[in-house]
């Protein structure tokens, strides 16, 4: 199970960085942040560890409905492009994006090696990272650049939950608080600028 | 305490959704009561348990506390005469202060955190409220920077949360959930099972910190955005912001020095000397004031870098108070000394008339020539400190020869700095057109603080208090 849904995690993140279109692409980041969610649940379970259950439910609230609801919210609001065409063409990405997993792989060995258990998951949340940034870099667009930053958080989660057995609840609870600030912070950039275009 | 340390900022925060008119004096007034607990910190044994073992002050954050605060009252000082030099409205003015107040409560979290995730919680909310503080210049470029420090500095902090993910994991085999207090970590740094793995979160939170302080490669977005900002949203970047990353990168490096010391001296050297080569060159071709502080800011920020990975941590704490104190009064000044335009830096210096006036001369002219660490800057002594703690480092190591090499290219490139800065002083001396200029009373109160804390920095008991800061 655990296997199948960081695979879903990976496979969910590959299919965001080949869409053109953005309530598709916030979709794809809401299903990104579920099977997180479902993952955290899982292991939680199997470990007997509430605190990342706990994570594990907060994660699908906060990242799988209510950031893309309000994600999807501001982009109608403001009127944001639907069309985002990425700066590298698709047919370039189809073997960027296998190579920048293997080479992850290639470059996460070191560390694996170092790691109790869980290791593949481990070069699967580096491989997540580098994923998602090349999801900000590819975009010129504003809002694919604040998904790409919001799977970076995804991805950090998951080397959280992967390789340390989760972070303790404080801090998670600290970083949930800093994305929710983030989102507030990125509607009031859009709010501004409606404003000053008003005036 | 902690309601001591944090009350300033929450009253803050209320104020400024009154009425601005009349709250504009009040809020500057509400920033003084920072100093007190800053100051208290320095009565109390320490180290001192703000709240349990998440927040301790210990006599590096009690030292950078103060060092913040002051910077903190003076930055809100210059505040209330920054209509009349700059376009802003009311709902901007506002703005302002309830986000300084968001920011102040981050970067307390974050100087006091003895838990790793706490301090990148303090940072992180710290670097959100600054994005909104560098839209309230109503301009494209400021609104173009917003966005680009929101994703830049996202990247950033998210390299740095990567970091110290891998030194949880690292630790957590021995440590459990302690493996996230900072003082935890330094007392069993030798017993770490995976030093390897340890040392590439170290890497990886290091970098994600110094491009936050605009070293190599990432060199100008900082400059971009300081001179997208108004110039007290500047001040607070380089006197404040940067002293949050700054504890951070000092207490991470002391974690790692514990593991392998010649390890993060190697990384942070090549490191510190490839963004010092590339920013006096940018240096040496700055047009505008802005842009010339802030690449100096990162220069100052890559020797201290330095001398405390070389353990001067003297060396490297005198440095730091004295940029913390110097970049933001010549960012303060830079409202005066652009009345006549961005880009005009003959004649910066000429014009001023009256007490008022003469006083900001005097002192915005002796902080330019202390920034070059003319004697008897603190920076002067600073730099001869921790020159020779690397010669130190080197003799332990039997590299002396490549360091005196390494030091006189070094030198070299301050040299370049030092020339820019004093044909950029001769020129706002000397040349260009006489305009009278307006200074206000509170600007030079600013200054004039900045002044005597520089001069309490060379006394024998700052002395003393830096010496004993392990």
């Amino acid at each position: 199970m655990t296997s199948f849904l960081i695979g879903l995690f990976i496979a969910t993140l590959i299919v965001a960085l080949f869409t053109m279109r953005l309530y598709r692409l916030i979709l794809w980041y809401s299903l990104n942040s579920l099977s997180l969610a479902l993952l955290a649940i899982t292991i939680g379970y199997s470990i007997n560890d509430n605190t990342m259950i706990l994570s594990g439910f907060l994660t699908l609230v906060l990242k799988a409905i209510l950031i893309p609801y309000i994600l999807k919210k501001v982009s109608v609001k403001f009127g944001l492009s639907r069309q985002i065409k990425p700066n590298v063409q698709i047919h370039y990405s189809i073997m960027l994006i296998p190579a920048l997993l293997v080479f992850t792989f290639y470059l996460a060995e070191p560390i694996t090696n170092m790691m109790v258990s869980n290791a593949n998951y481990v070069a699967i949340s580096i491989s997540a990272l580098f994923l998602s940034l090349l999801l900000m870099i590819e975009h010129k667009n504003i809002a694919p650049k604040i998904i790409g930053f919001l799977t970076i958080e995804n991805s950090l989660f998951l080397l959280g939950t992967t390789a340390t057995g989760g972070m303790p609840m404080l801090i998670e609870l600290g970083i949930f608080f800093d994305l929710l600030m983030a989102i507030v912070i990125i509607n009031l950039l859009f709010h501004q600028e409606e404003e000053e275009g008003l005036e | 305490m902690i309601y001591l340390l944090l009350l300033p900022a929450i009253i803050m925060l209320i104020l400024s959704f009154s009425n601005i008119e009349k709250s504009k004096y009040i809020l500057p007034v509400t920033s003084l009561l920072i100093l007190f607990p800053s100051i208290k910190l320095f009565f109390l044994p320490r180290p001192y348990s703000v709240i349990g073992k998440y927040l301790v002050a210990d006599d590096l954050s009690a030292y950078i506390m103060l060092v913040s605060s002051i910077v903190a009252i003076c930055v809100t000082l210059a505040m209330s005469t920054l209509g009349l030099h700059v376009k802003i409205s009311k709902k901007a003015y506002s703005r302002f202060y309830r986000f300084f107040a968001i920011f102040w409560i981050g970067l307390t979290l974050s100087i006091l955190a003895n838990n790793m995730g706490l301090y990148w919680i303090g940072l992180e909310t710290a670097t959100l409220s600054t994005v909104y503080m560098i839209k309230t210049n109503n301009t494209a470029m400021a609104r173009k920077e917003a966005w680009n420090y929101m994703i830049v500095g996202a990247i950033a902090i998210s390299l740095i949360l990567f970091g110290i993910i891998l030194i949880y994991a690292s630790a957590k085999p021995i440590l459990g959930e302690d493996a996230m207090i900072f003082s935890s970590l330094l007392e069993h740094a030798k017993e770490i099972k995976s030093p390897f793995l340890f040392e590439i979160g170290f890497a990886i939170t290091t970098l994600g910190m110094f491009i936050k302080m605009g070293f190599f490669p990432m060199n100008l977005w900082l400059a971009n955005i300081e001179r997208a900002s108004f110039y007290p949203v500047a001040a607070l970047f380089s006197g404040i912001l940067e002293s949050a990353v700054m504890i951070g990168f000092f207490r991470f490096s002391k974690i790692a020095q514990a593991v392998d010391l010649l390890h993060v001296f190697i990384f942070v050297f090549i490191y510190t000397i490839l963004t010092i080569f590339i920013v006096s060159f940018l240096i040496y071709r700055a047009k505008d004031f802005m842009r010339l502080f802030s690449l100096s800011g990162v220069e100052h920020m890559a020797l201290i870098a330095l001398f405390w990975a070389s353990g001067g941590i003297f060396a490297a704490l005198l440095h730091f108070g004295a940029h913390a104190f110097l970049k933001p009064a010549l960012f303060l000044s830079t409202g005066i000394l652009e009345s006549s335009g961005k880009y005009k830096i003959a004649g910066a210096l000429r014009g001023y008339r009256g007490i008022k006036g003469k006083i900001f001369y005097f002192l915005t002219a002796l902080f330019l020539l202390s920034i070059v660490s003319l004697p008897p800057s603190p920076m002067f002594f600073s730099e001869l400190y921790g020159f020779a703690a690397m010669v130190n480092i080197a003799k332990l190591h039997q590299h002396l020869l490549l360091m005196i090499g390494a030091i006189i290219i070094l030198l070299i490139l301050l040299s370049i700095i030092f020339y820019k800065f004093i044909e950029i002083y001769q020129s706002m001396k000397y040349e260009g057109k006489e305009e009278t200029k307006v200074v206000y009373g509170n600007e030079v109160l600013a200054l004039i603080i900045f002044a005597i804390s520089l001069m309490v920095l060379l006394t024998p008991w700052s002395f003393e208090f830096l010496r004993g800061v392990s």
